[in-house]
């Protein structure tokens, strides 16, 4: 077991661990606000009204167009040039910047563009057959979204999203090379550095950082597959019926991120 | 000719505005309107050998031999799973290690049979200039999204209609003719919408250059932003990093629309006389 344990690999599994939760915390806060936030921006843009539609646009050209890295010295200074004139006066300024709230903060306003690029795309691609037969049974607006308009959005951008959330899980690298460590909060990019810094050998450590990267990375995909199929197990049953299986409808975005 | 040019703004605009002016040109804005250069080499660098790369990692994903074929999968899917600044960080390093291993061979081989540290001697350590540094962050981009780029580009050749490839094949063309000269000269076309996306995010990830130590844009923007105290005359300006970083902002969101302005003319032109949307 000793033999194990001191095997350089195993050591620096162990190292790891506490860091990645790190990582998995900044995923794990930012995913639940930014899922609706991103719903909300893309009926945004979607909407008929140009009061609307022009600001979600504005907003998801802006923070897709521009790097996350930026995006972050930008947010954490603007919150510094506001902490002697608000945040300390209200004495929330150890909260406010805090790279436990700021961390998800930035990454919220980035997936929110990039996932609402997705849920915008996956609207439209909602067959209008369907919005049509809503209407036509007496379906009110509200009714028609809620029941034909917003699953069929999950169901299709659905393998998008996935996509979306691993790149959100590996975004997590970069919080902490922009935002202040307090003692020993520190994620894996952190600690692999620091490491790193200790003997050189940057093989080793890099690699298991990218080990924990990948592992977690597979396993959102995997819990994402299960997701999917349950969202899609209607059609798993009607296709079986060979001739007259549906034929599903897809959205295939061009864009990786 | 900024001597030149402050004195015509003071006389056409007055005091407040040749005072801008003059702050706005001084010594160090200056090294960081110069500093985009390192930005835009490494954009441009970086995608051309992310083409390479994917290229090459498209090819060997289709090829027969199973090793190789093996191999362009792993490399296409790595980035699925492994962020891209790891990579970015990673290669520099590991790349510059492996130079100092084969130069600790050479100079002093009886120090790395014992190593403790790293360079195993003085002899053996590579200093980088912000060249060495420039080039190796450029190729480590072309290595990550060369990965994206082989994605796109697989699914390009696939996209290319087969009975081109059959009539190719029918006037007598090798396998690998076929493959150089009709599938990949092709497949371009099919492939330069997720180029464009995949440049869009190698523009992004070219500000990651001042984590390798190069006076990048976000370098500078940094050092001019912070609080600017010189006993002489007193505080200059508060922290205004915020400012800069908001002009940073701006320039990247500028860069996307050019680059998304050049690829749909690209686009339009590369699509004459196609039928692609049928």
């Amino acid at each position: 077991m000793s033999v194990l344990t001191e095997h350089a690999v195993v050591q620096d599994i162990i190292v790891l661990a506490k860091p990645a939760l790190f990582n998995i915390y900044f995923a794990l806060a930012s995913i639940p606000i930014g899922f609706p936030l991103a719903m909300l921006l893309a009926l945004g843009k979607n909407s008929r009204s140009a009061f609307i539609a022009y600001p979600a646009r504005l907003y998801i050209y802006a923070f897709r167009g521009s790097p996350l890295f930026i995006q972050f010295f930008m947010v954490y200074s603007i919150m510094l040039a506001f902490n002697i004139s608000h945040w300390k006066p209200m004495g929330i300024d150890h909260v406010v910047l805090h790279p436990l709230f700021l961390g998800p903060l930035v990454l919220i306003l980035n997936t929110a563009a990039y996932a609402a690029e997705i849920f915008a795309g996956a609207m439209k691609a909602v067959p209008k057959s369907q919005i049509e037969a809503a209407h036509a049974v007496g379906m009110s607006r509200w009714q028609t979204f809620r029941s034909v308009i917003w699953p069929n959005t999950l169901r299709l951008a659905w393998p998008a999203y996935t996509n979306e959330m691993v790149f959100l899980f590996h975004a997590t690298a970069i919080v902490y090379f922009t935002l202040p460590v307090i003692n020993e909060q520190k994620d894996l990019m952190n600690k692999a550095g620091e490491l790193f810094e200790r003997d050189y050998n940057v093989f080793l450590h890099f690699s298991v950082a990218g080990l924990y990267f990948l592992v977690i990375s597979i396993a959102i995909f995997a819990l994402c597959g299960v997701v999917q199929r349950r969202l899609n197990r209607h059609l798993a049953l009607a296709s079986n019926d060979g001739a007259n299986a549906i034929k599903p409808i897809k959205f295939n975005p061009g864009y990786l991120r | 000719m900024i001597e030149a040019t402050s004195s015509l703004v003071l006389q056409w605009f007055g005091e407040d505005a040749a005072f801008w002016f003059d702050y706005l040109t001084n010594g160090k804005h200056m090294a960081w309107y110069a500093s985009v250069r390192f930005t835009l080499f490494a954009a441009v660098f970086g995608a051309i050998c992310a083409v390479v790369f994917g290229l090459l990692g498209a090819a060997a994903r289709r090829s027969g031999f199973v090793p190789l074929a093996l191999i362009g999968r792993v490399y296409i899917t790595m980035i699925r799973g492994i962020p891209d600044v790891l990579f970015f960080l990673f290669f520099p390093l590991a790349f510059e290690q492996a130079v100092e291993f084969f130069m600790a061979r050479q100079h002093c081989p009886e120090a790395l049979a014992t190593v403790t540290g790293w360079p195993p001697c003085d002899a053996a350590q590579w200093f980088l200039t912000t060249t060495d540094y420039l080039l190796l962050a450029s190729v480590s981009l072309g290595i990550v999204y060369g990965s994206f780029a082989a994605n796109v580009i697989h699914g390009a050749m696939d996209a290319v209609p087969e009975s081109q490839l059959e009539a190719a094949r029918a006037y007598g063309f090798s396998e690998r003719a076929v493959f150089w000269r009709f599938r990949v000269r092709q497949m371009w076309v099919y492939a330069l919408p997720g180029l464009s996306n995949v440049w869009m995010l190698l523009l992004k990830a070219t500000s990651f250059l001042s984590l390798l130590q190069i006076a990048d844009i976000v370098l500078w923007a940094e050092r001019l932003g912070a609080p600017n105290y010189i006993a002489r005359v007193g505080l200059v300006h508060p922290d205004w990093r915020w400012k800069y970083y908001l002009v940073l902002f701006l320039f990247f969101i500028l860069m996307t629309y050019l680059s998304e302005q050049l690829f749909n003319r690209l686009q339009a032109r590369a699509s004459r006389g196609m039928a692609l949307n049928n």
